[in-house]
């Protein structure tokens, strides 16, 4: 195993995440306490307001680093053969640019 | 020096005596308890909420999918949002969606205490453990909050 590792560089990058995932998340369920019912066209004007199209496309961005050093970590930890764990983490890393990917379409689709 | 079929032979025999030898350690001097009563090992209350953290954010990326489909649904149409919504409303969905908003609740408190212990707030033992039992116990109570607030 000669490649380097980052271990600093993704500790901060799960943090820095952290931080505006919490926020996001903690702001987006505010809203829901405000405002619990909502109408398809206040739902959809809601999300498609430009300023929370870009906060959404951090966030989705958010969510992939930090998942992917999260689950990166656990598969560490806990599968050791080799080949099992390179197959484990290619399928978790290929799905999360799908979610990543699909998440994207969703808001351009829904701004356009 | 070359290797005559002799020193083969010598090597072969030195080599097994070796092998040979590893065998024995492994099967009778053996001094390491291999059996371990997972019910009578006690986890501290901070390792439950650490474990928590993993076991909370491995669901939360498997729900990735099903909570993207929603707001892929949502955002479509009318007639599409009204189906999202018969779905959160369905009791096998429901049941589902507890379980990944305890799971969010969950990893949300533990994430913030465990940035609060990165940046030396609540360090010591006697409060480390206070904030532990507080996660966990607030965790469930939140998402049951939260369901009954916004369902």
């Amino acid at each position: 195993m000669s490649r380097p590792t980052h271990g600093l560089r993704d500790w901060l990058l799960q943090r820095l995440t952290a931080v505006y995932l919490g926020i996001f998340l903690v702001y987006l369920l505010a809203h829901f306490m405000l405002q619990p019912q909502h109408t398809y066209q206040q739902w959809h004007d809601w999300v498609t307001q430009p300023a929370r199209v870009i906060a959404m496309a951090l966030f989705i961005l958010a969510v992939l680093v930090h998942g992917w050093v999260g689950m990166r970590d656990v598969v560490l930890d806990y599968v050791h053969a080799i080949s099992l764990r390179l197959t484990i983490l290619s399928l978790i890393g290929l799905s999360l640019i799908g979610c990543g990917l699909w998440s994207l379409r969703v808001l351009i689709q829904a701004s356009t | 020096m070359p290797l005559c079929p002799m020193r083969l032979a010598f090597l072969s025999c030195e080599w097994y005596k070796f092998a040979r030898q590893i065998k024995v350690n492994m099967t009778t001097q053996r001094s390491v308890p291999v059996y371990l009563n997972l019910l009578r090992i006690r986890f501290p209350v901070g390792a439950v909420t650490s474990i928590a953290h993993r076991l909370s954010g491995v669901l939360l990326f498997l729900s990735l999918p099903v909570l993207i489909y929603l707001l892929d649904l949502s955002l479509q149409s009318p007639e599409d949002f009204e189906k999202a919504l018969s779905y959160i409303n369905n009791c096998w969905f429901e049941a589902g969606l507890v379980l990944i908003i305890w799971s969010f609740m969950h990893h949300l408190l533990s994430g913030i205490r465990f940035l609060l212990i990165d940046i030396d707030k609540g360090v010591t033992l006697a409060i480390a453990r206070r904030s532990a039992w507080l996660v966990n116990l607030c965790a469930p109570v939140l998402a049951l909050a939260c369901l009954w607030w916004i369902l």
